[in-house]
């Protein structure tokens, strides 16, 4: 297990699949930011403005962090960004339960589907691989970082 | 003996595991460089996803978007209605009224006349109230009030199923029922 997790064509592999999934959802949510921004307001925990704002930044984070991912620019700091991401979207989905919230979770766009426990055991997946590429020691393909600069 | 002695071992995985981890997570997270790229990323995405939505960003400070995020243009025919012109509405029985909350919620109050048409039934697909209505007809959706959006949740899905004269009625059942109105139960 071990041995696997500091494989990296095996990281490579988790980066590939994690940098596209935030992509896909970026781009789902850019192309239509006033559904996005209503999926925001839906959660009833921001105003129109926030909702708003929210709508307009977060995809793009979403798409910079995933190509960061993927091409090996920042790759341990946009793993960092997404695990963060990832960790509020599983609070957020958990306080929406308690709350009794009915709500499609905004996710990928029109392709969303309802904000339920199911959608915090997919977001704890794709966490899950997010921290293993933030930790493992053989995650220091980069295009930017030096040598010295890696963590093993 | 034997199983102290493993339980010892295990321990000391454990701990030599906890310790690895606090190097890692302390070299990434005490790492000034980390932070910096963090920043960049967002720096960057709140500069794209702002420039790329001028329009929209001209739209919403002309005061556009304040009580949905719905254009006018995708949903042309669906308004706002405030508790006044829900009032006139029913009092000349110019529309039907829909209660878009849950049947408990209906069942403990609702504006007479009003059919109960919950958001999470006709999102589980049930159509019963889509057949029993002429779509041409004059909507007022409403839900609790507040910051409720149930209503016009309703309402986009109803206006894609071709009911186009829709109107939600923000202030919803807290506002008509706190103003005095008629109320069933």
């Amino acid at each position: 297990m071990r041995k696997m997790l500091r494989n990296k064509y095996f990281l490579l592999l988790l980066r590939l699949i994690v940098g596209g999934v935030f992509i896909w959802a970026a781009v789902t949510k850019i192309a239509d930011p006033l559904t996005f921004a209503q999926d925001v307001r839906n959660y009833r925990l921001v105003g129109q403005t926030l909702s708003f704002l929210t709508a307009l930044i977060l995809p793009w984070i979403e798409l910079i962090a995933g190509i960061c991912l993927i091409i090996g620019v920042f790759p341990r700091s946009s793993a960092l960004l997404i695990s963060g991401l990832l960790t509020f979207f599983i609070l957020l989905v958990a306080i929406t339960i308690i709350r009794g919230i009915d709500v499609e979770c905004g996710c990928f766009g029109t392709l969303s589907r309802k904000a339920d426990l199911w959608l915090i055991l997919e977001d704890s997946v794709w966490l899950t691989m997010s921290l293993i590429l933030l930790f493992s020691p053989a995650n220091d393909f980069s295009l930017l970082r030096k040598k010295n600069q890696s963590l093993s | 003996m034997k199983l102290l002695k493993s339980c010892v071992r295990d321990f000391r995985n454990i701990g030599s595991f906890l310790v690895e981890f606090w190097i890692v997570t302390r070299k990434i997270l005490f790492n000034r460089q980390t932070w910096n790229e963090v920043f960049i990323i967002i720096g960057l995405a709140v500069v794209l996803g702002l420039v790329s939505n001028l329009g929209l960003i001209k739209r919403f400070l002309a005061g556009e978007f304040r009580q949905a995020f719905i254009s006018q243009e995708k949903f042309r025919g669906l308004v706002f209605i405030s508790l006044s012109e829900a009032e006139d509405l029913w009092f000349n029985q110019q529309a039907v009224f829909i209660d878009s909350r849950s049947r408990e919620e209906y069942d403990l109050g609702h504006i007479p006349g009003a059919i109960s048409v919950p958001l999470e039934e006709v999102k589980r697909g049930n159509q019963k109230f889509l057949e029993s209505v002429q779509p041409d007809r004059t909507f007022v959706i409403y839900c609790q009030g507040g910051d409720c959006q149930t209503s016009l949740n309703l309402g986009k899905i109803l206006y894609h199923k071709g009911f186009k004269n829709l109107k939600i009625f923000s202030g919803g059942w807290a506002e008509w029922a706190a103003a005095g109105k008629p109320v069933e139960k």
